[in-house]
């Protein structure tokens, strides 16, 4: 079986690009994915696993955890594709799944001295050097993961995702005013941070 | 000392974040393997096993659901083994004769897939067999406490009929599901 790599190059003309819309011709990949075909999908991983993995890289502030974890998104989507039903759009719903494994992967991955002492309140100290493997991250991002997990999680799914808190304290399972104080805590330490 | 960050001056940093990172390396080799993996196990199993799973795991669920709550409002029934003593009775000769029916069209079934091994199908399957066997036992103990009761002859040909659908559904060769 040939590559879906080396397909996707030959067929990725110019002709094909210019001849439908950006979007008809998402939906025309997607609808192929759905039937199963890897080429097609891989053309959906090729224009989406730089968002997912920004994503998966912000809210767990771990390069190796965030690689892991996105190629899990694109393994369940490769499974869960066929329940995309174009109500939104696949952007946005690739979005939601993304979050949702990222947190569960969180969740499954919370040891029992975190669970026990709340480790997660802590503030990361020296988690620069496994960042600067990754590409294009701005010195915000290294103080966004430096931040303690909670404050990260909201701060992350709030300012940057565009989350609103009610969304954001079903999905951490916390109270609206946690989600709010731990903005305003992530906010304060940022703003010490960041230098001017 | 460096002077605090201003709300809009944070606001603009996190506009400026790029909404795209790049990984270190190369994910698509990981994903594509698991991929074909999925491929592979869905080939093996997806007209056999996968497509049954589900019915078979609600239904050995609703067997289990009812007989606990029969188990649990049934005076007649006792968690003790059941003498057969009463062989002349009729309804306990008609609960004995399902038994054997049901086991002969078991074994049958299983002789003409070619005594295919249990062990050898997925946990969850090896499961859900056990969890209709461990239910067939129970309307089968509560049957030969209360032979007359209706709803359990009822319950147990039920049952029985799932159990021989399931192993049906499981060991068919594919090309009769075409």
């Amino acid at each position: 079986m040939d590559n879906p790599k080396v397909i996707y190059m030959k067929n990725r003309t110019e002709s094909q690009l210019n001849t439908l819309s950006e979007l008809d011709e998402e939906q025309a990949i997607i609808s192929r994915a759905q039937q199963g075909d890897q080429q097609a999908f891989y053309q959906l991983y090729q224009k989406y696993h730089k968002k997912v993995y920004a994503i998966c890289w912000r809210m767990l502030a771990d390069k190796d955890s965030a690689e892991d974890v996105c190629q899990e998104v694109f393994v369940q989507l490769w499974q869960k594709i066929a329940n995309f039903r174009g109500e939104s759009k696949f952007s946005t719903w690739l979005h939601s799944v993304t979050n949702n494994i990222v947190l569960g992967h969180l969740r499954k991955h919370k040891n029992w001295l975190q669970r026990i002492f709340s480790i997660e309140d802590q503030i990361i100290q020296d988690v620069a050097v496994e960042m600067e493997d990754t590409t294009g991250i701005t010195a915000l991002d290294r103080h966004i993961a430096r931040l303690p997990e909670r404050a990260r999680l909201v701060f992350v799914l709030f300012a940057v995702e565009g989350y609103r808190h009610e969304e954001i304290s079903k999905m951490l399972d916390m109270a609206i005013g946690t989600s709010k104080a731990q903005y305003h805590r992530a906010k304060g330490l940022l703003k010490e941070w960041v230098e001017i | 000392m460096n002077k605090l960050l201003s709300e809009q001056d944070l606001q603009k940093e996190v506009a400026a974040l790029p909404d795209e990172l790049t990984p270190q390396r190369d994910l698509w080799l990981g994903i594509e393997r698991a991929i074909q993996v999925k491929k592979q196990d869905e080939l093996s199993f997806e007209p056999s096993t996968k497509k049954v799973f589900i019915p078979t795991a609600w239904a050995a669920s609703l067997v289990a659901a009812v007989l606990v709550t029969w188990v649990s409002f049934s005076p007649n029934f006792s968690s003790q083994p059941v003498e057969l003593v009463d062989k002349n009775n009729s309804p306990l000769n008609l609960v004995l004769a399902m038994q054997e029916n049901f086991q002969q069209t078991k074994q049958t079934m299983l002789i003409s897939f070619g005594q295919p091994k249990v062990s050898d199908l997925p946990k969850e399957i090896q499961a859900e067999l056990t969890k209709l066997s461990s239910a067939l036992n129970t309307i089968e103990k509560a049957l030969l406490a209360d032979p007359n009761n209706n709803d359990l002859l009822n319950l147990l040909r039920w049952t029985q009929k799932q159990e021989l659908d399931f192993l049906a559904q499981l060991y068919s060769p594919k090309w009769q599901s075409i």
